[in-house]
């Protein structure tokens, strides 16, 4: 069964027609990527699905629940992280956990944060504030918080977005073992093709709110006659379509 | 078995319910600054209008210290509800995380009612500093008023919540270029609360107004009470269905200012 629907979603904001139609699934166990450019319509899309943003049309179905109605039945089985959202700045890492612990309703909040502090190698930053952390440190604390309810469908926005390329490829590395040991489906935004490369089984490119393709990174390097997602991306970032 | 409580379960509503009053207190407890809002400036204004009654009963203005300083104590429970409410709403406003908090399974009712009970507890305990610190400097505290103050209190800090709930809805539907409301909004209201005179003096429109807030049917009853009239039970039950209809059109304000902030991509702006 897919965990995730997204049929014909569309936004627009004010003259801005930011997601114009999109559709696409992500089954059990899959990690997909909303692969574009900036303004792509990449994080609206998650906004949709993570019910922030409500579609002016389309529908979001999660774990077979519809995000409009069952809101919090879907959302207690995923997670999510981005980039550009924070922790509260002043709460030590261990106390922001044990926050979203309770939140997520967890049996055991202690042993979960416990296990979640080990997990991403952060036990020794436990007790200094988020606001403190490197940008590397502040990532690994926000998929701690991303993976503590165990999420059956990991949403991520652009995760390496802030990190220098060695930090960057830590946090890769992580996931991707993360994705193959836990068998969790996984959504992830980018426009790191290497990232997609590495962790993702199928690629949409997002493009002006629209799909324009979809794939495995080598079949559309095959289908638009270049060797790697980077020449892909260039290519339909400029308008270009398939060889 | 999941790691998780069934998310309808009365177990997982308290626990995220908990989730929330431990984010207050933990933040409160790492922001020494904060203790300098709840305590500095009550009491600033408890040592002002000290020396203001001992002024005016040096020149013989025939004046109840106890009305002005209870008043002080009464109102400073509106005030600090309020703007604690919007304080701890805002804090994960600047700290960028609430599109994560919203990314969960919480409900507006829980998240909510974590809030209120955290600013329940602030309030209790400021106002026993504060009126155990009048008790000390001029012999005048909650305890002069009796046992009237709790049920007082109880409906002045509703009044708060009201408030600091349709201020969260205020920054929501309008941005957060709207947060200066937070911090005023009770204030506002004061010249409408008789807080330091009655109703009475109060031009006809105003007391119309007066009359609808809460409030200043205890200030009311506070000068009746303490000029030897005894509890106006008839005015608190007044006042507790006037805070009742002040939660509730505040509670629907803010749900429709969460709907519309979703539908117009205000709320996805609050990430940025
Ligand atoms: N909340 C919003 N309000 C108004 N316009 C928005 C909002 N969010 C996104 N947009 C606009 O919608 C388009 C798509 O943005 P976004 O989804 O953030 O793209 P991406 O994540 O792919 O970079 C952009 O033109 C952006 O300016
Ligand atoms: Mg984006």
């Amino acid at each position: 069964m897919d965990v995730l629907t997204v049929t014909a979603l569309r936004k627009r904001f004010g003259p801005v027609e930011a997601v114009d139609g999109v559709s696409f699934t992500v089954g059990a166990g899959e990690a997909v990527a909303l692969l574009g450019p900036n303004g792509a319509g990449k994080t609206t899309t998650l906004h949709m699905v993570l019910g922030l943003t409500r579609p002016d049309s389309g529908t979001v179905e999660m774990f077979g629940h519809d995000m409009t109605r069952d809101r919090a039945r879907a959302l207690a089985r995923a997670n999510f992280a981005a980039s550009y959202l924070h922790l509260p700045a002043v709460l030590r890492v261990e106390e922001v956990l044990t926050v979203y612990a309770h939140l997520y309703a967890l049996r055991r909040p202690a042993v979960r944060v416990a296990e979640m502090l080990e997990l991403l190698e952060i036990g020794h930053l436990r007790r200094q504030r988020f606001a403190r952390l490197s940008s590397g440190q502040q990532t690994r604390v926000l998929l701690a918080k991303a993976l503590l309810n165990d999420p059956g469908l990991l949403i991520l926005d652009e995760p390496t977005a802030n990190l220098d390329p060695d930090a960057a490829d830590r946090i890769r590395r992580l996931l991707a073992e993360q994705a193959a040991r836990s068998g969790r489906a996984m959504l992830i935004t980018s426009h790191n093709m290497r990232e997609v490369e590495r962790m993702c089984d199928r690629v949409h490119f997002v493009s002006g709110g629209r799909i324009v393709a979809t794939g495995s990174a080598a079949e559309l390097a095959g289908a638009y006659g270049v060797d790697d997602l980077e020449a892909v991306f260039l290519r339909v970032a400029r308008g270009g379509g398939p060889a | 078995m999941t790691v998780a409580y069934d998310v309808a379960s009365g177990a997982a509503r308290r626990r995220r319910v908990a989730g929330i009053v431990r984010r207050d207190v933990y933040a409160l407890h790492r922001n020494g600054g904060r203790l300098l809002d709840i305590f500095f400036w009550p009491v600033l204004e408890l040592v002002i209008w000290g020396f203001v009654t001992a002024f005016l009963r040096a020149n013989n203005v025939p004046i109840a210290v106890s009305m002005l300083l209870g008043a002080v104590l009464l109102w400073h429970a509106v005030a600090r509800a309020q703007a604690e409410l919007a304080m701890v709403f805002m804090q994960d406003v600047w700290s960028r995380n609430l599109l994560n908090v919203f990314a969960g399974p919480i409900s507006l009712g829980e998240f909510l009612a974590g809030h209120v009970i955290f600013v329940a507890g602030l309030v209790t305990a400021s106002t026993a500093v504060l009126s155990t610190l009048a008790l000390l400097l001029y012999g005048i505290g909650v305890t002069t008023i009796g046992p009237a103050a709790v049920p007082f209190l109880v409906v002045l800090t509703g009044m708060g919540w009201g408030l600091g709930i349709i201020a969260i809805g205020i920054v929501i539907r309008f941005g957060e270029g709207t947060q200066s409301v937070a911090w005023v909004l009770a204030a506002a209201f004061q010249p409408f609360a008789a807080v330091f005179y009655p109703v009475a003096v109060l031009p006809p429109v105003a007391q119309a107004i007066a009359w609808a807030v809460p409030a200043s049917h205890v200030f009311e009853g506070l000068r009746g009470l303490l000029a030897g009239h005894g509890i106006d039970w008839a005015g608190l039950a007044t006042a507790a269905a006037l805070d009742v209809a002040l939660l509730a059109g505040a509670v629907a304000f803010l749900a429709h200012a969460l709907r519309h902030a979703r539908r117009t991509g205000r709320l996805s702006k609050f990430g940025e």
